[in-house]
């Protein structure tokens, strides 16, 4: 269909949308679009989650640190973070997300707010609790594995 | 900003790690829960620039054994809450002038009325306004947590209690920025000002008891002067 004339076009804002997961957890586009969509429905109702109209504009993910731009209209911006902050878990693997910033285009979205991508992962062993364990690293976070779970910690904990 | 969490052993997330990420989301301050966790406040708040604050949160089955653990805990922590959830346990807490914080007043059995709005002014004894429930369950559960905060809320206001405001991580990918609980808070009734008003009184509640704990202090109102030998 031929597109609108400028003045009718409904007016977008952009959320810079920082990502973070276990580093073996595996998030896509689409499936962090469903718990987006899930959240807001489930939040705003039908009504709210159309007025929202949220969608997943970019989206870069990997070995647990990812970003993510997600559009909604200008008016609804408050609505639109409401919905993301209840989004806790992507294909039942819980994610932390945090809003940077809003923005009017994506290009302006993208240089203001995303960084780039952190340092790779290293595996390596960790002295932590009295005992040796072996932890995927990035920068001064680790994942160590213990026997009945995993568990977040920071280089401070190492000892 | 203050946010109070567990952590490791009783959350998935060391308070380092949890610290850090808080940090990262613009709080000033994080109280910690659980009276195991292992950790060193001044290395945290020298790396990562954030107040961490020891608390404990006493999980009792009844107002006998929860007066027992306040007594032991209220000497070694800055902040001492205790877990609400049945009618006894909240009636006891609020009427307990050493509690800080009645967290999860609203969950399983546990109720909440006029009479314990008052008390808990009386008392100063906060009420802690659970977002977990609202971030993280759906269906049911949540429907009823929404319907918990919102009697809880217009009690609160109504006879004007203090109150705190939580999402009751325990992990550090819980944890959500203030300004998306303001987001959320305002989707489901709450004023922006209010949940300002809820991170900030963790802080004030940790400014009180050093407060308390300084040895110029007598009684509320009482300060051994400055000529005093």
């Amino acid at each position: 269909m031929k597109h609108l004339p400028k003045h009718i076009r409904p007016r977008w804002r952009y959320l810079a949308v920082e990502i973070e997961a276990a580093p073996d957890a595996a998030i896509d586009r689409g499936a962090f679009q469903r718990a987006l969509w899930y959240a807001a429905g489930n939040l705003l109702g039908d009504a709210g989650s159309a007025d929202a109209d949220l969608t997943v504009f970019g989206f870069e993910y990997a070995d647990g640190v990812g970003e993510a731009i997600v559009r909604t209209r200008r008016e609804e911006t408050a609505a639109a973070r409401a919905a993301l902050a209840c989004i806790d878990s992507v294909d039942d693997q819980p994610i932390g997300l945090v809003v940077r910033g809003i923005s009017g285009t994506v290009r302006a979205c993208e240089e203001s707010y995303l960084r780039d991508r952190s340092p790779d992962l290293t595996e390596e062993s960790v002295a932590f609790a009295d005992d040796q364990r072996p932890a995927i690293r990035r920068d001064d976070v680790a994942e160590l594995s213990l026997p009945e779970a995993s568990v977040a910690a920071t280089e401070l904990d190492f000892h | 900003m203050f946010e109070a969490v567990a952590a490791y052993p009783d959350g998935d997330s060391t308070v380092s790690r949890q610290a850090r990420t808080a940090a990262d989301y613009g709080y000033d301050g994080l109280v910690v829960r659980t009276r195991d966790a292992d950790f060193d406040a001044t290395a945290i708040s020298d790396r990562y620039g954030i107040e961490v604050v020891g608390g404990i949160e006493v999980d009792a089955a009844d107002p006998e054994s929860a007066a027992g653990a306040v007594g032991n805990y209220r000497p070694e922590c800055s902040v001492l809450l205790v877990r609400g959830g049945t009618n006894a346990l909240n009636r006891y807490a609020v009427e307990t002038d050493r509690i800080d914080v009645l967290t999860r007043p609203m969950a399983g059995d546990g109720d909440f009325n006029h009479v314990l709005a008052r008390a808990a002014k009386t008392h100063r004894v906060h009420v802690e306004f659970d977002f977990g429930p609202v971030l993280r369950a759906s269906g049911g559960p949540r429907v009823q947590a929404l319907q918990g905060l919102r009697k809880l809320r217009e009690l609160v206001e109504q006879y004007d209690a203090p109150f705190v405001v939580s999402v009751t991580a325990d992990a550090h990918r819980q944890l959500r920025a203030p300004r998306e609980l303001r987001a959320v808070g305002k989707q489901i009734g709450f004023t922006p000002d209010q949940i300002t008003a809820g991170l900030e009184a963790w802080g004030a509640i940790v400014a009180r008891n050093r407060e308390r704990a300084d040895e110029r202090f007598i009684e509320p109102g009482v300060r051994r002067g400055r000529d005093e030998p």
